[in-house]
């Protein structure tokens, strides 16, 4: 059973929320939509629900109108990033919610209920009221809410965003168990995250988008790998690619007075306003690297992320392990230029130096 | 903090309130002791006499006193449904929204007096436009002076007074029900009808508390429009506690009686409110 989207559009205003966006997702797959805030994951995922309706376009599942559906029927289940449960309702009726909305004994409900409980590990609170747990323990209870259904199409709208950083670990690596136990074989489960690193862990098929526009599909390694444009490598990667305007001749790539030795499979491109992509992890400290001036230097866990600044270039580079510096520091770094991205002027890309596109 | 004048800045407070409250109480508990009559206006001490007599030999105050219980709970109860029903229409995004809020409104905005006296044009047996248009089915019910119709008509009266208190308040609360519990409602397969089963009705219930003993308070003061309407006949059959006690005290003039009457009222009124309010907590709430 599939569900496919042609042409979806939705522009409630003088933006595109959706700007024709089309699909096709198989079931027993997961699905991850990237893209950053406001680019219209949340609204996709709603049009899917059935809680909007788009202006044009259609949606398809199982060979039926989709559209012509109404919410309650479409057997859809969600959990949004704000944690949303039922407040005059305890855990176990949370839960219980959506098998009460079906006739359905009340002894099957209980043991569903209780299975549930137990995947997300909240055993023993089903008797709690929904405010006495915390913002992870309410993701949870909606989440068990979402999986007691078994719905054909499960729908997780950055569901750990607003979560502090040791629970989103600790509850992404539960979904990673519980999507890889294969929730349901027929179960088409779309994911969408703002965060590039949840993306690659969840390893699934990445749809990328932008101001409602489908910029890329494909399995997470060749996003990562081969991102089709400049905005793709933006958004896939944190802290976002280094972007450097160079000149490629003579073999040698340059910019703001270096010179670095172009790898193979950039020495060839040698037109006009070409961008180099480098990764903030594909720069490394070296004593006879070349010279930067720190402009910030920010740590975050164990690794330390470096602004860094060189005429008018800017570039950020993390470092994975802690280290303090000052403002103004010289510091000396290197390239490694065989693992940079080329990109036109107009964005696209150029050369990758996982073999998209070379030359 | 320690303020060396502060009972000097509370006293005016403190001065109104025993002024309006713990004065008029301590006073009518006083008079209610005394024989206070006519012919002998002065606060005697005649002990429990009037009390044994409301206790003993009065069943027109109890009769009164049920009679308002049956007339204020359901009204509200009626004052409840419809305005619920009103609120939860013009809540969902319906067109010419605002109109209808306004127009829900209308009725509070009259005065109540007033209204009852064209009420009682409209209910008049020979010469209302009720009966006028009742003549076409061949019925002229006796709105006024038939014993049990009398009382449907103080109801009627009633509940178009004040449902539209009644909406304000539920509308009041629908607005600010939290959206999201519906979103979820919806994607976990409940239909409109179920929602609000088990969803609005629930979410709303500390608001219909409140709105329902509010409205019960003021059900049971209910004088002007009995007094208006059916000056509480047919012969007793509108009569409520107030009313009673109102023709006792200043009809009769007998005031030590009266005083004695208003206590229990206020007694009854306080213990019975207070249980009502448990068991709707109970049984709307579950806790």
């Amino acid at each position: 059973m599939d569900l496919v989207a042609n042409n979806l559009s939705y522009k409630p205003d003088d933006q595109y929320h959706l700007n024709e966006v089309s699909f096709n997702f198989k079931e027993g797959n997961l699905y991850t939509i990237l893209g950053r805030t406001l680019s219209g994951k949340t609204t996709l995922l709603k049009t899917i629900a059935g809680l909007l309706t788009p202006d044009s376009g259609e949606i398809e599942f199982d060979g039926k109108n989709f559209l012509k559906i109404p919410v309650w029927e479409r057997n859809v289940a969600m959990v949004y990033q704000q944690f949303i449960n039922y407040p005059h309702l305890n855990v176990f009726e949370n839960i219980a919610f959506p098998l009460k909305q079906r006739k359905i004994d009340q002894s099957i409900i209980n043991k569903k209920v209780m299975d549930a409980l137990k995947s997300v590990g909240l055993l023993g609170y089903e008797n709690r009221k929904i405010q006495e747990l915390s913002g992870g323990q309410q993701q949870r209870v909606s989440l068990a809410r979402s999986l007691v259904k078994n719905a054909k199409i499960l729908l997780l709208d950055e569901p750990l965003v607003n979560l502090d950083y040791k629970l989103r670990e600790q509850l992404r690596d539960e979904f990673k168990n519980l999507f890889s136990k294969g929730l349901a074989d027929e179960t088409i489960l779309i994911y969408s995250t703002t965060d590039p690193r949840e993306t690659m862990e969840l390893n699934g098929e990445v749809i990328v988008l932008d101001e409602g526009k489908v910029l890329q599909v494909g399995p997470a390694k060749e996003i990562f790998e081969n991102p089709n444009s400049l905005k793709v490598a933006e958004i896939s990667n944190d802290p976002p690619m280094n972007i450097i305007e160079a000149k490629i001749s003579d073999n040698q790539i340059r910019f703001e007075g270096i010179d670095v030795e172009a790898p193979a499979h950039l020495s060839k491109l040698t037109e006009e306003g070409l961008k180099i992509g480098l990764r903030s992890s594909d720069i490394e400290l070296n004593e006879n690297g070349h010279e930067f001036e720190v402009e910030l230097a920010e740590i975050s866990g164990s690794e330390t992320l470096l602004h860094l600044k060189r005429g008018d270039t800017k570039i950020i580079v993390s470092i994975e392990e802690v280290l303090n510096f000052k403002i103004h520091d010289k510091i000396k770094i290197n390239f490694k230029i065989d693992r940079a991205y080329a990109f036109h002027a107009d964005g696209k890309l150029a050369s990758s130096p996982f073999g998209g596109l070379n030359g | 903090m320690n303020f060396k004048h502060k009972y000097f800045f509370l006293f005016p407070g403190l001065f109104v309130l025993i002024g309006i409250l713990i004065f008029p109480i301590i006073f009518v508990v006083r008079l209610s002791l005394s024989g206070w009559n006519s012919y002998n206006p002065g606060l005697d001490y005649i002990g429990l006499e009037n009390y044994i007599r409301l206790f003993t030999d009065d069943p027109r105050f109890w009769e009164s006193f049920f009679r308002l219980s049956f007339l204020s709970v359901t009204t509200v109860i009626l004052q409840y449904v419809i305005g619920f029903a009103l609120a939860h229409m013009v809540w969902k995004d319906i067109k010419f929204k605002r109109f209808f809020r306004v127009l829900f409104l209308v009725p509070m905005m009259t005065t109540p007096v007033i209204m009852t006296v064209i009420w009682r044009t409209f209910f008049h047996e020979s010469l209302g436009p009720v009966n006028d248009l009742l003549s076409v089915f061949g019925v002229a019910p006796k709105w006024l002076t038939d014993p049990v119709i009398a009382k449907f008509t103080v109801i009627i009266v009633e509940v178009w007074q004040w449902t539209p208190f009644m909406f304000l308040l539920l509308l009041a609360g629908l607005l600010s029900l939290p959206k999201e519990p519906f979103l979820a409602a919806a994607i976990d397969g409940a239909s409109p009808v179920r929602k609000f089963i088990y969803v609005t009705f629930p979410l709303m219930a500390p608001i219909s508390i409140g709105a329902i003993i509010i409205r019960l308070i003021e059900a049971s003061k209910i004088m002007d429009t009995v007094y208006v309407l059916t000056s509480g006949g047919p012969g007793t059959s509108t009569e409520t506690s107030s009313f009673y006690i109102f023709i006792k005290g200043l009809r009769e003039f007998q005031m030590g009686y009266a005083a004695s009457m208003s206590f229990t009222y206020l007694i009854i009124m306080i213990i019975s409110l207070t249980i009502i309010a448990k068991v709707l907590t109970k049984v709307l709430l579950k806790e």
